[in-house]
Order: C-alpha cells, then sequence, then structure tokens
C-alpha cells in the first residue's frame, strides 16, 4: 500500500541512487521500504578515517514528519554515541525538520563523527577522553575503525 | 484531571532516576502516549457544529465564560473543532482559509499567486528543493483544486487523512518559517527567549507538534496576504479579545482561540 511515508521513502532512495552523496550510502532491505541498511565511511583525515560503519535506520509511517531511528550496528566509540549504537544528535530528536532526508540524516552523522559534541555525552568515557587525553581517544577509535572491516560485526 | 497530575508525578520520578538514553526514550514514548490518546479521541477536523454547544463544555456556574460564549454565539453560527496536537493554529488557517476560498473567488486568486510564489522564497534561503519541493506540489494540488471546483467534502477527506494533512502543515510551517527569516530584522523583537530568528524557526516554527504563537500567525497571514480574525476567550476579563491579522483587515478567515488551542468560527 501507498502511504506519503513509502512514497517519500522511495523517493529518498531515488535520490541517493542518483545522487550519491560523498562517504555514506544507504538502501532499504529487501523486504521492506520502512528499514533501511546505511554505510558511512570514516571521514578522510579524522581517527575515522578507513572506517566503514555499519548502521541500522527504522521509519515509522510518521516520516518525515518524525525522524526515523538511526542506530549503529557496528561497534562505535564516540562522544555522542550510546553503548547500544542509538545515536545522540539533535536533528534526530528536538531539531528534526521534515525537509531533512536520508541523504542529510547520513550526512550530518558523518560530519558528527569528527564534531563531537562533549557537552552532552552518550558515551561518558568517549567524552572524556576526547576532552582530556586526545590520543588515549583516537587508541580507541582506530580499534574500531579495524573492527569495522569485519563484515560480521 | 486529578489522577491525571498524579499520573505526572509519578512519571517525573521513575523519569528522574533514569541514565539519559533512557530517559530520551521514555520522555518520547510518553509523548507518544499521548498523542496517541488524543489522536483516538479527536479528528484532524471535525464537523461543523452549532456554536451553542460549547456552553455544555463549561459548568453553568462558570460565569467568566458563559459570559463569553454567549458574546460568540451573537456573532457566530458555527464552530469547527481541530485536534489539539500543536498543529491546530496550521490546521485550522490551511482548511479554514481554503474553505471559505471554495465560494470567495476574488481572494482565491491572490492566495493562489502567493502560495505559488513561496517556493521560489524558500529556495532564496537555500533550502532543500529535493524534499521542500515534494510538500510544495502536494500543497499546490490542494490549493489548486480549490480552483477546480472540489466540492467541501474532498476538502475534508484530504484533511482528515493523517498523511497528506500533516504535509500540508509541514509545508505552512514552512511558509511562515520562510517570511519570518526574510523578515528577520522585524521578527528578532518578537522573540523573547533570546534565540536568534533561526534558531526560533528551527525549533519552534517547523517542527512538528510545536504549538504556534502570534508571531507564527502574523509571519504566516503575511506570507500569504490572507487576513484572520482570532477571538481569544480565557478566564481573564469580562469580553472576548478580539485581534486582526494584520491589523485593520477585512478578515476572511475567524478563529476561536482557547489557552494552548485553535478551532474555526462561523460569522452569522
Amino acid at each position: 500500500m501507498s502511504t506519503p511515508a513509502r512514497r517519500r521513502l522511495m523517493r529518498d532512495f531515488k535520490k541517493i541512487q542518483d545522487d550519491p552523496p560523498t562517504g555514506v550510502s544507504g538502501a532499504p532491505t529487501d523486504h521492506n521500504i520502512m528499514v533501511w541498511n546505511a554505510l558511512i565511511f570514516g571521514p578522510e583525515n579524522t581517527p575515522f578515517e578507513d572506517g566503514t560503519f555499519k548502521l541500522k535506520i527504522e521509519f515509522t509511517e510518521e516520516y518525515p514528519n518524525k525522524p526515523p531511528s538511526v542506530k549503529f550496528v557496528s561497534t562505535m566509540f564516540h562522544p555522542n554515541v550510546y553503548a547500544d549504537g542509538g545515536i545522540c544528535l539533535d536533528i534526530l530528536q528536538n531539531r528534526w525538520s521534515p525537509t531533512y532526508d536520508v541523504s542529510s540524516i547520513l550526512t550530518s552523522i558523518q560530519s558528527l563523527l569528527d564534531e563531537p559534541n562533549p557537552n552532552s555525552p552518550a558515551n561518558n568515557q568517549a567524552a572524556q577522553l576526547y576532552t582530556d587525553n586526545r590520543r588515549e581517544y583516537e587508541r580507541k577509535v582506530a580499534k574500531v575503525v579495524e573492527k569495522s572491516w569485519n563484515l560480521e560485526c | 484531571m486529578a489522577e491525571h497530575n498524579s499520573n505526572k508525578q509519578n512519571d517525573q520520578e521513575y523519569l528522574s532516576a533514569m541514565p539519559n538514553q533512557e530517559f530520551d526514550q521514555a520522555v518520547t514514548t510518553m509523548q507518544n502516549n499521548i498523542q496517541t490518546e488524543i489522536a483516538a479521541s479527536s479528528a484532524l477536523v471535525g464537523r461543523k457544529e452549532e456554536i451553542s454547544r460549547l456552553k455544555a463544555e463549561y459548568s453553568d456556574d462558570d460565569s467568566p465564560y458563559q459570559q463569553k460564549i454567549k458574546e460568540l454565539c451573537k456573532l457566530y453560527s458555527h464552530v469547527r473543532k481541530t485536534r489539539g496536537d500543536g498543529n491546530c493554529f496550521f490546521r485550522a488557517f490551511g482548511f479554514g482559509y481554503l474553505e471559505v476560498m471554495l465560494h470567495n473567488k476574488k481572494d482565491y486568486s491572490k492566495f493562489q499567486e502567493n502560495a505559488n510564489g513561496t517556493f521560489k522564497k524558500l529556495m532564496s534561503l537555500n533550502y532543500p528543493a529535493f524534499t521542500v519541493e515534494d510538500f510544495f506540489e502536494n500543497f499546490m494540488s490542494l490549493v489548486n483544486s480549490i480552483g477546480e471546483k472540489t466540492t467541501l467534502e474532498e476538502l475534508t477527506q484530504s484533511f482528515v487523512d493523517e498523511g497528506l494533512s500533516n504535509y500540508f502543515v509541514v509545508y505552512l510551517r514552512l511558509i511562515a518559517s520562510c517570511q519570518l527569516q526574510i523578515d528577520a530584522d522585524f521578527y528578532q523583537n518578537f522573540i523573547d527567549s533570546g534565540k536568534s530568528v533561526v534558531e526560533f524557526c528551527k525549533t519552534e516554527v517547523e517542527p512538528m507538534y510545536q504549538e504556534s504563537d502570534h508571531i507564527h500567525i502574523i509571519a504566516l497571514t503575511s506570507a500569504l496576504g490572507a487576513s484572520v480574525r482570532v477571538a481569544y476567550m480565557d478566564r481573564g476579563g469580562e469580553q472576548l479579545i478580539f485581534h486582526d491579522f494584520p491589523e485593520d483587515c477585512e478578515p476572511t478567515l475567524h478563529l476561536l482561540y482557547k489557552p494552548g488551542h485553535y478551532d474555526i468560527l462561523y460569522p452569522r
């Protein structure tokens, strides 16, 4: 059945194929347009460089009036990412706008990787290391980058 | 009401004992539950009802309200309720204005022209064409249908269908936001929270379910060249208070404001 949410997701999918944003990709899962798998490549010249991080995006029929739920499937070490992969990002919460689409969501998450907000930590250890011990922070990030190459996790 | 308050208190205790993420999720779940409850009890846009039915909503000895309802009854014959989901001003405006336009061809062409110009304005503010055009096209096909002899029944159908109806609300919110940003120097004076106009638009105008204030009404009516009279009915003062947007206009649409909510009024 075609609903505004599903119609809009088809549009989002077409756009991400026709005009792919740099460093991110996403597609609906085989049987369900409401659930997408996505990949974010760690931005160059950042500790996340060379990482290929998997995410899962779940939409409701209220999309785009309400934001989807977005989670990292790959292990992530980042001040604004919770232990279960949930992401603390304003545009996915109180600053959501229906003018955002899948491309802009993924691009925003990609920017968040190198521009964390240690003031609203989702991972206290990451936030603290980011502020106080950048070398140790980067060492931990390097581990999740390496781990992200393993397709099993 | 008392029960509701005690629930709220329990909710607060429950929430304060939680780590951040669970807290966020619990708040979202609660907000969703409240919205679902409201959705189950009222249509997005209701039927036209006799204005005198408002009397039954307040107790007989609630004289400030009963007095004001008497005053309303002299001026208006009917009321049409909208769902109290935070979008009520935009939904009441959208439906109410287009309903009047079904019979008012003179104002219609001006409204259509102004509506048509909004997309270009949004593009001039660097909004993403890809998503905005989807809302714009849906909104314009609704506006254009008014010129093509659509019926009140069809208009109502479009507004009670949640998906479509919310698409119109999104676009009306974008129109208001755009106007606020274009005239930022003027509107900045009315924002007392210390937010910039852009920040205000991103957090209080564009997101769905955010309630509207004077500033939203001024921005939307001026962007569309629309004229609206709002009758304010609250506990303060002896009489109803009316505000016209813009001032000194001949209002095309009349709305009723009760604290936190807008419905549509029909003059006698």
